[in-house]
Formats: C-alpha cells, structure tokens, sequence
C-alpha cells in the first residue's frame, strides 16, 4: 500500500498539474460514500435490527424532513394529525 | 373569537388546531389523507398499510383499556382514502381467517 503510495507522490511531483484531479475525484468518491452512509444510517425505510427496531418511519416526527430538497412542501407548517392511542 | 350564545368559530390555520379540534370535527372536516412527513415520496404504498395497521391496532389497544374506539376512525378514513380496495378486501379476509401476516 505504501509503496503505491509512494509511486503517485513521484507522480505527482513530476506533474503537478494533476493534484486538482485527485482533488476532484476523491471529493466525489467522498461525497458519494456520506451518501451512502446517510441513507444506510437515517433513512426511515432502513432498519438493520428487525427485532427492536421493527418500525423507525414511525420514529419521525409529525414535520420532520428526511429530503435534502423538498420542493412545494413547507414542512414548518405541518400539524399533528393523527390520533394518539 | 366567540358570539354571544356560546357559539365559537374556528379559524383556520395555526400549528396547534388540529390537536384543539375533537375527533367529530376532525372528521366532518375530513376531505382525503393529509400529507404525512414519514412517507414523502410517490409511493404511498407503505402509507397505506401502515394507516391499516394502526387502524387495527388502535381499536385493539382503546377497547383492552375499555375507552370508546371513535378516534380510532380517523385512521379508517385515511386507508380508505389510500389503499386500493381488493388490498383492503384481501387483509380483512385475512384478519377473519387469521391469516394476517403484519403485527397488530
């Protein structure tokens, strides 16, 4: 591993001019592993543990918002609807 | 506000309405399934089955502490408003034959 490592610091010294492409790229590989992380982690549809966690879309609350973007829906204005019991 | 006679009108709107209105008003006032924030996207399919569920629920948990199942209602008009008819037909054929398959 090291000695890949190693090999693209050469690379890199020799050609400068590649540094904003491991900079582009490693920001977009990031980007999509927190992707990931956050859908396996806090999507309400998710649920790693059936036994004790059987239902977490029920979890949020009545104008909690899961979308990044949501377009057309004030969630703020949201009223409790359902009935308790 | 209020007139004189005790008649009080409810104006529409402000975060805490629907909890001051009682389960009667709720439903006269009732027209389809409102926006629920745990099932955003297009497929309502979950929405429907859950409002099921709790339907079930709800009756089975009011009438095992003896209270009247009337706000129970709510969640039968929501389904109702949902759920394709021969899923609502299917699930209740099979609650009477014990066959359910979801947790109520």
């Amino acid at each position: 591993m090291s000695s890949m490592l190693k090999v693209v610091g050469k690379q890199l010294k020799n050609h400068p001019a590649l540094i904003p492409l491991f900079i582009f790229i490693g920001g977009g590989a990031t980007m999509s592993m927190m992707y990931l992380a956050r859908l396996a982690l806090k999507n309400p549809d998710v649920s790693w543990d059936r036994k004790n966690n059987p239902e977490p879309w029920n979890k949020l609350e009545h104008n909690q918002q899961y979308k990044l973007f949501a377009v057309n829906m004030d969630y703020t204005k949201l009223k409790k609807d359902r009935p308790d019991f | 506000m209020s007139l004189e006679g005790g008649v009080t009108f409810i104006k529409i709107g402000g975060p805490d309405l629907q909890l001051k209105m009682s389960h009667e008003e709720k439903l006269k006032n009732y027209r389809t399934a409102p926006f629920d924030a745990r099932f955003p996207n297009t497929n309502q399919t979950r929405n429907c089955y859950q409002n099921y569920l709790d339907y079930h629920r709800c009756n089975k948990a009011l009438t095992a502490k003896d209270k009247d199942p009337a706000p129970c209602e709510w969640y039968h008009r929501v389904y109702k408003s949902l759920c394709p008819i021969a899923w609502v037909q299917k699930w209740d054929d099979q609650l009477e034959a014990g066959t359910f398959p979801g947790k109520i």
